[in-house]
């Protein structure tokens, strides 16, 4: 088992003395942004990748994959405390963590939440470690039809996991797929969408979409619809929050909810497209229906906080998988890791293991040092992190403007670039206003050429003849498994619609 | 603006985008012979899915709309977020493109110290003093974390404002 040498190896350039510094920092930023108002955590992420254009690549990566463990976390404590979600993942633990507040017992849920999010940040780094080899060492046999089928089961299980309505989700994805093929091809080297600017012939970075969508759009969507008033009041009680862990035969007593959350946030960060958020709704959905305490969830039942806590965080471990081993990003915080390992010229994938192995064992280290950083940060910072709710969101989001500026300028040093941001900030308004999701458009963005260039290479290489998508056994099941996803939600309606109307006319169901 | 327009406004001009950039896609030039798929069969693969997705979208949204109820907006329910402030959107738009064009002639340091100032002006911060002081500082602590400590090249300006940047400059010790 060659795992724990790569590993340690990974420990041994974690451990000096800048990329700890790099580490702590990411630990604490990442804590900010999922506490701070107006600021999530791909945006958060998002706003770090310009300071990690002049360094290297292992501490750029540390920085932001410490900033993604973290972020899972600090939105726990406003929730439970203040019944304010830092991030929309933080959502469930308002259902019991705030109800258990509210009966005194803050500090417990905290602890609760501390432990859940240790076990399953934990749990899923050692699945991380185990499944990402042999997943590389898989995908080392696929040819261009295969990796085409992945990209596409990406993209379809993004579509499919977005909220809202499907066609807009598609919509938003062939819009960004359209965005990736702007420039000179790859393969036939012809112009596509120039319209005769020389700055379109490079194409558009993706990471102008994502910057400007995410974090322009979000910033004017919250200008246009009124700033939280200034300074929220939350914090100002912040001086008599503390963290009290629960017994150990307590934690143990409730070792199913543990391995049922961990399991979840695993599974569901896997699948491309599905992030912490999913998981968390998902894991709390499963424990309410199968958990030993179900009927008491939603009251204060320290399950509900355990369940979800433990599953969001259990979700970083499980993203991280397809971005390393295939090169796809699990969630909107793997595709900005994505734009960094980009960036730095390494192309994430089965091929990263053989060339790059101490890089990839780095980031596994970061992982397993991120999740620990985090709990005891999570435990002794908690009073600063409160009092971080008072700052007014309309002078954060004024600095979160500047900063997407400074990224989109700082990657090409291009003037153009700053237009093309303020472009895409706008869209990126108008979509979340008329309900389209903006993560297929950004995802669609990022897999386009992917899918584009084995889509093409394999009709080149098999005489134009598509079914081989199909004929193949792993690309034609994949590709399966993809569009039984889509029509699952098509297919969950039209029962909907055969039950309401049995049950309208009395029959029974 | 009638509803069954605004209804189907957003997935309109998406359509139309789709039939214009669909006529753009095919005068992509290419010297694929025949029976061969070239550079522009993606994009109009792609621009086929999306104009039959905005056209359904389209259709349904007209054939399931609540009819008889006068002046109701069937849009309203379906798309609409929060209520919006339309002053402060136009105000944060004009903000967010106005930085844009004047940075290339005021450089980074007085356009982001005029942005950070007026934008939590218009965004409901009323502190003149603290948002000029903000504006200020936070654009000289920008200046000193991008140039100095990140080593970024940022845009210096023209003019006065030039000259005004690279003050600034040899004053955090950047020549």
């Amino acid at each position: 088992m060659d795992v724990l040498p790569l590993l340690a190896t990974g420990f041994g350039h974690l451990f000096t003395p800048v990329n700890l510094a790099v580490l702590a920092a990411g630990l604490v930023l990442g804590m900010l942004v999922a506490v701070l108002p107006g600021l999530t955590l791909v945006m958060g992420v998002v706003l770090a990748l310009p300071f990690t254009y002049k360094m290297g690549v292992a501490p750029a990566l540390i920085l932001l994959t410490a900033m993604y463990v973290s972020g899972t976390y600090g939105g726990a404590i406003t929730a439970i405390l203040f019944r304010i979600p830092g991030e929309p993942m933080d959502v469930p633990l308002i259902w019991d963590g705030y109800e258990m507040a509210r009966k005194g017992e803050a500090a417990l849920a905290l602890g609760w939440s501390l432990v859940a999010a240790l076990v399953g940040g934990l749990v899923s780094a050692v699945v991380m470690v185990l499944l990402a080899k042999p997943v590389a060492g898989l995908a080392l046999a696929f040819s261009t039809p295969e990796f085409f089928a992945i990209v596409f089961f990406g993209l379809a299980s993004v579509v499919t996991l977005s909220q809202g309505s499907l066609a807009n989700a598609l919509i938003s994805l062939c819009l960004g797929l359209l965005i990736a093929t702007v420039g000179v091809d790859e393969v036939y080297g012809a112009e596509r969408f120039t319209f005769g600017q020389p700055f379109l012939q490079d194409g558009v970075e993706f990471l102008l979409v994502m910057v400007g969508a995410y974090g322009i759009g979000e910033v004017l969507t919250r200008m246009g619809t009124g700033f939280a008033a200034e300074g929220g009041e939350a914090g100002s009680g912040a001086a008599r929050f503390r963290t009290a862990f629960p017994r150990l035969s307590s934690i143990l007593g409730m070792k199913a909810t543990f391995a049922r959350g961990t399991a979840t946030g695993i599974v569901v960060g896997i699948v491309p497209g599905a992030g912490a958020t999913v998981s968390a709704f998902v894991a709390y959905g499963i424990e309410s229906q199968y958990g030993k305490n179900r009927a008491a969830l939603g009251s204060g039942a320290a399950e509900g906080i355990v369940a979800a806590k433990s599953a969001a965080t259990a979700s970083v471990g499980g993203a991280l998988v397809p971005l390393l081993a295939m090169g796809i990003p699990g969630s909107g915080a793997t595709a900005i890791i994505l734009a960094a390992f980009l960036l730095h010229g390494i192309q994430p994938g089965p091929q990263v293991f053989v060339a790059n192995p101490d890089l990839v064992y780095t980031v596994f280290a970061t992982v397993f040092a991120g999740v620990i950083g985090m709990c005891i940060l999570g435990y002794f910072a908690i009073r600063p992190l409160c009092k971080v709710l008072e700052a007014p969101e309309a002078i954060v989001s004024a600095f979160v403007v500047v900063f997407c500026f400074v990224g989109a300028f700082a990657a090409r040093n291009n003037l153009s670039d700053l237009n093309v941001i303020a472009a895409f900030g706008v869209l990126g308004f108008l979509f979340e206003r008329y309900g389209f999701p903006i993560a297929p458009l950004v995802l669609g963005t990022i897999l386009g050429p992917l899918a584009e260039t084995n889509f093409m290479t394999t009709m080149v290489s098999f005489d134009n003849d598509w079914t081989v998508f199909f004929t193949r056994p792993i690309s034609g099941g994949i590709l399966a498994l993809a569009f039984a996803g889509l029509a699952w939600p098509l297919a969950k309606a039209v029962l909907q619609r055969i039950r309401a109307s049995r049950s309208a006319h009395g029959q029974p169901g | 603006m009638p509803s069954i327009l605004r209804l189907v406004l957003p997935h309109g001009l998406l359509l139309a985008a789709t039939v214009l950039l669909y006529a753009v896609a095919s005068r992509i030039a290419s010297n694929v012979g025949a029976g061969r798929i070239g550079p522009d069969a993606w994009p109009k693969a792609i621009l086929v899915l999306m104009g039959a997705l905005c056209a359904w979208e389209i259709v349904r949204r007209l054939a399931t709309r609540p009819r008889g109820a006068a002046g109701a907006d069937p849009g309203e329910g379906n798309d609409a977020g929060p209520p919006l402030h339309p002053g402060k959107l136009a105000a944060g738009i004009g903000l967010v493109i106005g930085y844009v064009v004047v940075v290339p002639w005021m450089g980074f340091f007085a356009a982001t110290a005029v942005f950070l100032a007026a934008f939590p002006w218009f965004g409901g911060t009323r502190r003149p003093a603290l948002t000029a002081a903000l504006g200020l500082a936070g654009s000289f602590a920008l200046v000193v974390i991008f140039m100095r400590v990140a080593y970024i090249s940022l845009p210096l300006g023209a003019g006065p404002f030039q000259e005004l940047s690279l003050a600034l400059l040899r004053l955090i010790g950047v020549s």
